[in-house]
């Protein structure tokens, strides 16, 4: 199980465009992706639902604590920080 | 949820009649129009096929979605299909899916109303995000509901083509698109949850006559489809689970009024004459074009008021064009003939008219209203008399002045009429040369100077309400206070006196159109002070009809001079019931149906 913790940086935040990217991102690994907001860790979202997601209301500077677990839990890890370390493609 | 078995306790609910009578039938909710959704209750045997049903509209979606993905891309580029990707998502997300067929299986619903029932209840957990873009997106999700329930509903219509017979309507708010193909034979009532007197269900229950009350806050969320439901439209009242006792009441209830309804039929052509010969003229107060077919079924002699101030809530643009107003006082001309209608001009405030630094009024009743604001904001004005003017070539229309207060008030309204005259006489344009010009009695300062105010006019409009609470310095929207609003009051009665004599006198016809013309045992009143043309809401003609039918104006006459002697609203009141005894009994009855 891989646990990372990285910070929302795009201007926008989870948006629905941006929550889009995210999820269809995490559906295309086999492992079990969920969020959850780092002040609020009991609140988890899973990352392959796009309205679990979008309810996390992730604004701008929000921590999101990322949680991967299955066989290619690592692969999907850096894909999912290295989105959105790129803010998401947006700016 | 509701138990089917435990009997729940009856429930009444207030809301605003605005169709008179009685309707006992089964409730049938009607969903968001946008979405026509409609809430059936399916056997349980009936659940999986439903559930089946929503998963084909699901993938229908998405496969719509796709197409759509597939366009914009090729359109504009992949970077605009994100929003559509993200509607993909929400459909193959399965979380959502989930819900929506546990709330099938759940609450014995179709899968139209689980879509909305589910959508609307994450809507609202995303209306309560702080940030706004993010909330915004509620909007995505509205969209990605209508699109399913667009698909089950092509699919399969459970829509108003489905309606039972003996069925109530029962919803937010109907609009136009879903009243209009609606069977009336079907329908027995109306109930909305929101609207009041002129919004479009009351409207179309007026113009077809079927009981209706609206702004029942929270309706749709009481009661179920099937449940039996009665309706009040006389007194705005709505009946959820009525016990056997209520059940009989208003069976029993709703047998007196057909029956009330066949002699009103009968009757209709009935001239309003009363027993020693004197013809009284009845009239109808309308407010909207549409209800003009009210004014046919009641035999009307005649639009004694119709108020167009209520153009405003109908125009396209907030603000009536000529165009538009000379198309309704058009219609209202051809609908009446000879008979003729009374339309009275803009009685509106000043915040209808979106003036510019127009501050608001701490009490807009004795504010910039009425004739004050025609005058202080001409082009509006002259723009109305035009369309008036213009229609009144093809046929009987008379142009009535609301809260005059002062004779250089009309002189000023003449000569603006005058001017529009001339000025479509220039363009060539066909109007009518030669209207007639009423003034609006309804302030004391009006009846006061009647004669003079007769001089510079046509015909007087007795505006009762306005007049009486005016005059006995009451706000009948003041609860403190509203008891005190009294149309028996001997002060009322002296002035209506006054405006009766001084009409006479001057030789000007005068017309009561407040609610007292409405009212039988008032109405007598009305006779005896010497008025003979009432204009009223329709519906109140066949009471009025006959109470005139079985009374004599002498002894009208001899009542309404007693009364004007007396000295407490008591006193008349007690006079008027002790004398209804010896007017006939048959009067007796006419004037406790009213």
């Amino acid at each position: 199980m891989q646990k990372r913790t990285v910070t929302i940086t795009n201007r926008l935040g989870l948006h629905a465009r941006a929550a889009a990217k995210l999820v269809k991102l995490a559906a295309s690994h086999k492992s079990r992706v969920t969020l959850a907001r780092a002040e609020a860790l009991q609140h988890t979202a899973d990352a392959k639902s796009i309205f679990s997601v979008l309810l996390l209301a992730a604004t701008q500077n929000t921590l999101i604590e990322i949680t991967v677990e299955g066989p290619d839990e690592e692969l999907a890890m850096d894909a999912l920080c290295r989105l959105i370390a790129e803010k998401f493609g947006e700016e | 949820m509701r138990g089917s078995i435990r009997k729940l306790p009856e429930e009444r609910l207030e809301g605003i009649g605005v169709c008179p009578g009685v309707a006992i039938g089964n409730a049938f909710l009607v969903d968001d129009p946008r979405g026509r959704v409609v809430r059936v209750f399916l056997p349980k045997e009936r659940l999986e096929s439903e559930i089946l049903r929503f998963r084909d509209a699901a993938r229908a979606a998405q496969a719509q979605v796709k197409l759509d993905i597939e366009r914009v891309r090729a359109a504009l580029g992949s970077d605009h299909a994100y929003i559509l990707e993200a509607h993909l998502l929400m459909l193959q997300d399965r979380t959502l899916g989930r819900q929506i067929e546990n709330f099938i299986r759940v609450n014995h619903a179709n899968a139209e109303w689980a879509v909305r029932d589910v959508t609307q209840h994450l809507l609202e957990v995303y209306g309560q995000i702080e940030d706004e873009y993010l909330r915004e997106r509620g909007s995505d999700i509205e969209d990605v509901a209508h699109r399913i329930i667009k698909i089950l509903s092509g699919k399969e219509q459970r829509s108003l083509n489905e309606l039972a017979d003996n069925s109530i309507l029962v919803a937010d708010d109907l609009l136009p698109s879903v009243t209009a193909d609606l069977d009336p034979r079907k329908v027995l009532g109306f109930v909305t949850g929101i609207g009041g007197w002129t919004s479009h269900t009351a409207i179309i229950a007026r113009s077809v006559n079927i009981p209706a009350v609206v702004g029942v806050r929270g309706i749709t969320e009481r009661v179920r489809s099937g449940e039996t439901v009665i309706i009040d439209g006389s007194a705005g009242t709505v009946i959820l689970n009525p016990s056997p006792e209520t059940l009989i009441f208003y069976t029993e209830e709703r047998q007196r009024q057909r029956q009330q309804a066949l002699y009103d039929i009968e009757e209709r052509e009935l001239p309003a004459i009363t027993l020693d010969n004197h013809e009284i003229r009845l009239r109808a107060n309308i407010e909207l074009i549409e209800e003009i077919d009210t004014y046919q079924r009641f035999n009307a002699a005649g639009v004694g008021l119709y108020r167009s101030e209520f153009l405003y809530s109908q125009a396209e643009s907030g603000q009536p064009t000529e165009e538009e107003q000379y198309e309704a006082y058009k219609f209202l001309a051809g609908m009446v003939g000879d008979e003729g209608a009374v339309i009275r001009t803009f009685d509106l405030g000043g915040d209808k008219l979106h003036l510019e630094g127009f501050k608001a009024e701490r009490n807009p009743a004795i504010g910039m209203r009425a004739i004050r604001l025609s005058l202080s904001v001409e082009p509006v004005f002259r723009t109305q008399v035009r369309a008036i003017l213009r229609a009144a070539a093809l046929g009987d229309l008379k142009i009535l002045l609301p809260f005059v207060t002062n004779v250089d008030e009309v002189r000023r309204a003449k000569k603006i009429i005058a001017d529009v005259k001339r000025q479509l006489a220039s363009e060539g344009i066909p109007h009518k040369e030669t209207t007639q010009l009423g003034v609006m009695i309804e302030v004391p300062a009006a009846v006061m100077m009647a004669e003079a105010l007769a001089r510079e006019s046509d015909f007087f409009s007795l505006g009762t309400n306005d007049l009486i609470q005016s005059l006995l310095a009451v706000d009948r929207g003041n609860e403190n206070v509203s008891a005190l609003f009294d149309p028996m009051h001997p002060a009322v009665l002296r002035a209506i006196k006054m405006v009766s004599d001084a009409a006479a006198k001057m030789q000007i016809p005068v017309n009561v159109c407040g609610e007292m013309a409405s009212n039988p045992v008032q109405v007598i009143l009305l006779l005896g002070l010497g008025l003979r043309d009432l204009s009223m809401t329709p519906s109140a003609i066949p009471a009025i009809r006959r109470l005139v039918r079985s009374i004599k104006l002498a002894d009208a006459e001899a009542l309404a001079a007693k009364a004007l002697s007396l000295d407490t609203p008591a006193a008349v009141r007690h006079h008027v019931q002790t004398h209804l005894n010896d007017l006939g009994s048959e009067l007796l009855a006419a004037a406790h149906a009213g």
